[in-house]
C-alpha cells in the first residue's frame, strides 16, 4: 500500500463493535481487501474471531456494506467518501 | 422408512378419546416431517371456513424423522392450527424436550380436535391419554402451569402450556414449552379456545432407529464441530440483539409503528449496550450446540426482571414504540412471556393505538390510560391491559387488523400487517426481496417461513435485477425455510453447510433410508409451500391477501410502489408454476406429486377430508 491511501471511515457492528470496544474506525484502504488487512493490523482482536489471520479477509460469518451494499468482494474499491460498514451476516430463527 | 413410526395419535377432547392411525411412508418422503407433516394434517383435518377458536379447528403436534438422533438444533416441534390472526395457516416451531418426549411416545403427531367441557390438563402418557381438571391452574403463567402440571403429575412429564393471555382468547396468543414459545400466528388461543390450560408428555418407547447409525453419529458430530465456527459466532456472542443498531443504520430499523426507518435512540437499546451492561448469561435449547438464547436483567431502581430477548421482541416492544429505555423493554418482553403473547404482535398492535392516539383518533377507555410513542410506563401498562382483556387491552387483544376495522377513522392505513399477522422487524420498503417474501408468505407477514431478507442483505443479486430474479431468490429461499422447518433443524445452522439441499438430502438419507436428491429436497421444500397454500385457498385466500400495508407502497420515503410489487408477485407465481391470480393449478399439482398424496390419504383420515 502506498503511502497516499486514503482513509476510510469504517463502522463496526456487532462482535466488531464489542471487540474494539469502538463504533467507528478510521483506517487507509483502497480496496475492502486492504481495509480488512488493516483492521487486523491496528486491532488485533479482530484477527482470528472476524478476519482471517492467514488471509487477511473476512471469516464466513461478516460482511462489508459499502454504500448501502452488501459484499465479500475482497477487490470491491472504496475512497475516502465511501461509507462501510462491517457487520455480521444475517440469519433468522425459530418461533 | 427409517427414524419415524408412521402414526398419529387423533384426540377428540369433545368425546375424551384418542385414537391412533397410521401416517404413510409417503408423507414423509414428500413432506418430511416437522412444518410438513404438520401442515398435511392441518389440510386434512380443518373443514373450510371452520371458525378458528370452534372446536372443529385442529391443534397438531409434529415431530420429525431427525429429533432425537443427535443431529444438532434438532428437538423441535412444530404446531400448525388455523390461526385467529389471519383465518389461514398458522403454523410454529419450538425448541423444547417436548419434542423428544412426544417422538417417545411412539406416535409422530397428536392431533387435537374438539373442546374439553371445562378447564383441562391434557396428559398424553406414550399412547394413554388423561384428561384432568385444569381449573385450579388458571391465572398462573406458563412456567408456573407447567411447574405445577409437573409437581402433579412428576418431572418426567414434559409441558406445553398456555398464560393468561390464551386463556382469554387474545389472539396472538403463545403456547409455551420449557420456556420457549410457540409465538406466532396464536396457537395459544386455538389452545385456550379448547379449554386446554397444559398438555404434559412423557414418553417411554424407544426412539425409531436411524437407517446408518455410524453415518449420522458421524454426520452430526462434523455438524455440532462447523455449528460452532465463525458462521453462528454472531447468535453465540451476541444475539440476534446485535440487529437493532445496524438495522437502524441502514435505515431498516421498524420505528414508531414503520414511520421511519431510523431509531434516534438506537444505541441506548443496541445489543452491543444490552450485552454490556444488563446481559447476565445465556443457554441453548434441547439438543442444540450453538447456544443463542440470550438473558438480561433490568438495572435500574425498579423491580429487578431477569428475561431472554431476541431481536424481534427488542425491535417491538422498542423503536416500534419509540420507547428508548432498556429496562422498560426488558420488562415488556418478561409481561409477553408472562401472559403468554406473540411480543412482535403484542408491540406492533400497541404500536398502532400510539399512532391512533398521535392522529386523534378516539379509542376505547380513558384517555390518560391510552399509550403514547416514547411512554415506557404507558407500553407496560398497555401490555397488561391485553392480557387480561381489559378496557383499551381487549380492542388490541384482537390484533392490529381487527382492531383497526373496529375503529375505523382511516387506521387501517397503519395498521401494519399482511394477511392479519404484524410485521416482524425488517422495513420492506429497502428490502425488495424480503418485500416480496412478505406479501406472498402464507402465514402472513414473517421473516421466518421466507427468510428472503437473506437475499437482500448480501450481494446475491444486482439491485437493478429484474423480477424474475428476485422472485427466484425469494423462492428459494422460502423452500430452503420450509426444508429447515420441516428437519426441524435450526436456520442459525443454515450457513455451517456448504451446499445445504446436497447435505441436508445426504442428512436425510443416511436418518430415513429413503432416497434423496439435492434437487428433491428442494422439491419437497415446494411441495411443503404449496400444501400452506392449497389449505389457505380452500379457507378463502384471493389474489387481494398477497399484498403489503398501504403505507409501504406510497409516499415519496418508500422505495417499494404497489406497480413494482405487483410485478414482483406476478413473477413469484410463474416460478411456482401458478396462474395469475396465484391460483395452483392441477397439472402443477400432479408435477409435484400433491393431488396423489393428498388424494389418497383422504380415504385413511378420520378428521375432516374433503
Amino acid at each position: 500500500m502506498s503511502t497516499g491511501t486514503a482513509t476510510v471511515r469504517v463502522e463496526l457492528f456487532g462482535t466488531p463493535q464489542l471487540l474494539t470496544g469502538q463504533r467507528q474506525v478510521e483506517v487507509p484502504g483502497r480496496t475492502l481487501h486492504e481495509i480488512a488487512g488493516v483492521l487486523a493490523q491496528e486491532f488485533p482482536v479482530l484477527a482470528g474471531p472476524v478476519i482471517d489471520p492467514a488471509t487477511g479477509w473476512l471469516n464466513g460469518g461478516y460482511i462489508f456494506v459499502v454504500d448501502g451494499r452488501f459484499t465479500r468482494d475482497a477487490s470491491y474499491p472504496v475512497g475516502p467518501e465511501s461509507s462501510v460498514l462491517l457487520v455480521s451476516a444475517q440469519a433468522g430463527g425459530a418461533s | 422408512m427409517n427414524a419415524v413410526h408412521g402414526r398419529y395419535l387423533h384426540i377428540d377432547l369433545s368425546a375424551g378419546t384418542a385414537t391412533a392411525y397410521p401416517l404413510p411412508e409417503a408423507v414423509f418422503a414428500r413432506l418430511i416431517g416437522g412444518v410438513g407433516l404438520a401442515s398435511y394434517l392441518l389440510d386434512r383435518f380443518c373443514p373450510p371456513g371452520a371458525d378458528p377458536l370452534g372446536p372443529e379447528n385442529p391443534l397438531i403436534f409434529a415431530s420429525s424423522p431427525f429429533i432425537g438422533t443427535g443431529i444438532t438444533t434438532a428437538s423441535k416441534i412444530a404446531l400448525t392450527a388455523k390461526s385467529p390472526q389471519t383465518g389461514m395457516i398458522g403454523d410454529s416451531l419450538s425448541s423444547s424436550y417436548l419434542a423428544l418426549a412426544l417422538k417417545r411416545t411412539g406416535y409422530d403427531a397428536l392431533v387435537i380436535t374438539g373442546q374439553a367441557p371445562g378447564w383441562t390438563v391434557l396428559a398424553v402418557d406414550d399412547g394413554e391419554i388423561r384428561l384432568l381438571p385444569g381449573s385450579d391452574l388458571l391465572g398462573l403463567d406458563p412456567a408456573a402451569t407447567a411447574d405445577a402440571v409437573r409437581a402433579e403429575l412428576g418431572n418426567s412429564f414434559r409441558v406445553a402450556a398456555i398464560g393468561v393471555a390464551g386463556e382469554r382468547g387474545v389472539r396472538y396468543a403463545s403456547i409455551s414449552n420449557d420456556g420457549r414459545l410457540a409465538g406466532r400466528t396464536g396457537p395459544g388461543a386455538v389452545m385456550g379456545s379448547k379449554r386446554l390450560k397444559a398438555i404434559a408428555v412423557r414418553g417411554t418407547q424407544r426412539l425409531p432407529a436411524v437407517a446408518d447409525p455410524r453415518g449420522v453419529v458421524r454426520a452430526a458430530r462434523e455438524l455440532a464441530e462447523r455449528s460452532l465456527g465463525p458462521d453462528t459466532a454472531k447468535y453465540r456472542e451476541l444475539g440476534t440483539a446485535a440487529n437493532l443498531a445496524f438495522f437502524s443504520r441502514l435505515g431498516v430499523l421498524p420505528t414508531r409503528n414503520f414511520q421511519a426507518g431510523t431509531f434516534e435512540a438506537a444505541e441506548a437499546i443496541s445489543g452491543e449496550r444490552l450485552f454490556l451492561e444488563h446481559r447476565t448469561d445465556k443457554h441453548g435449547c434441547a439438543a442444540c450446540t450453538i447456544g443463542c438464547e440470550h438473558h438480561y436483567r433490568t438495572r435500574d431502581d425498579g423491580e429487578t426482571v431477569e428475561v431472554r430477548l431476541e431481536y424481534e421482541s427488542l425491535f417491538a416492544l422498542g423503536s416500534l414504540c419509540g420507547v428508548s429505555d432498556p429496562n422498560a423493554v426488558l420488562r415488556a418482553a418478561a409481561l409477553c412471556d408472562r401472559y403468554g403473547m406473540d411480543a412482535i404482535s403484542t408491540g406492533s398492535t400497541i404500536a398502532w393505538a400510539m399512532e391512533c392516539v398521535e392522529r386523534g383518533v378516539r379509542l376505547p377507555g380513558r384517555p390518560e390510560e391510552w399509550p403514547r410513542f416514547g411512554d415506557a410506563e404507558g407500553l407496560l401498562r398497555t401490555i397488561q391491559a391485553i392480557g387480561e382483556r381489559r378496557g383499551l387491552g381487549d380492542l388490541l387483544a384482537e390484533g392490529s387488523r381487527r382492531a383497526a376495522e373496529i375503529v375505523g377513522q382511516g387506521s387501517v392505513e397503519w395498521a401494519m400487517h399482511v394477511k392479519g399477522l404484524e410485521l416482524p422487524g425488517y422495513d420492506p420498503r429497502k428490502l425488495k426481496a424480503m418485500a416480496l417474501g412478505f406479501a406472498v408468505s402464507t402465514r402472513g407477514a414473517c421473516h421466518n417461513r421466507s427468510s428472503a431478507y437473506e437475499v437482500d442483505f448480501s450481494d446475491q443479486l444486482d439491485p437493478h435485477a429484474e423480477a424474475l430474479a428476485w422472485a427466484r431468490a425469494a423462492a428459494r429461499a422460502e423452500d430452503r425455510a420450509a426444508v429447515l422447518d420441516s428437519l426441524t433443524i435450526c436456520k442459525f445452522l443454515r450457513h455451517c453447510f456448504s451446499d445445504f439441499f446436497t447435505e441436508a438430502a445426504e442428512l436425510f438419507v443416511r436418518v430415513t433410508g429413503l432416497s434423496m436428491t439435492a434437487e428433491e429436497l428442494r422439491l419437497a421444500g415446494e411441495r411443503i409451500n404449496t400444501v400452506k397454500k392449497l389449505f389457505n385457498i380452500r379457507q378463502g385466500w384471493t389474489r387481494a391477501d398477497d399484498t403489503l400495508p398501504p403505507r409501504l407502497l406510497s409516499g415519496e420515503a418508500s422505495g417499494l410502489t404497489a406497480a413494482e410489487l405487483d410485478r414482483l408477485i406476478q413473477a413469484y407465481y410463474r416460478v411456482r408454476g401458478w396462474d395469475e391470480q396465484g391460483l395452483v393449478p392441477p397439472e402443477r399439482l400432479h408435477e409435484l406429486g400433491l393431488a396423489e398424496l393428498l388424494r389418497d390419504d383422504s380415504r385413511m383420515m378420520h378428521g375432516y377430508a374433503g
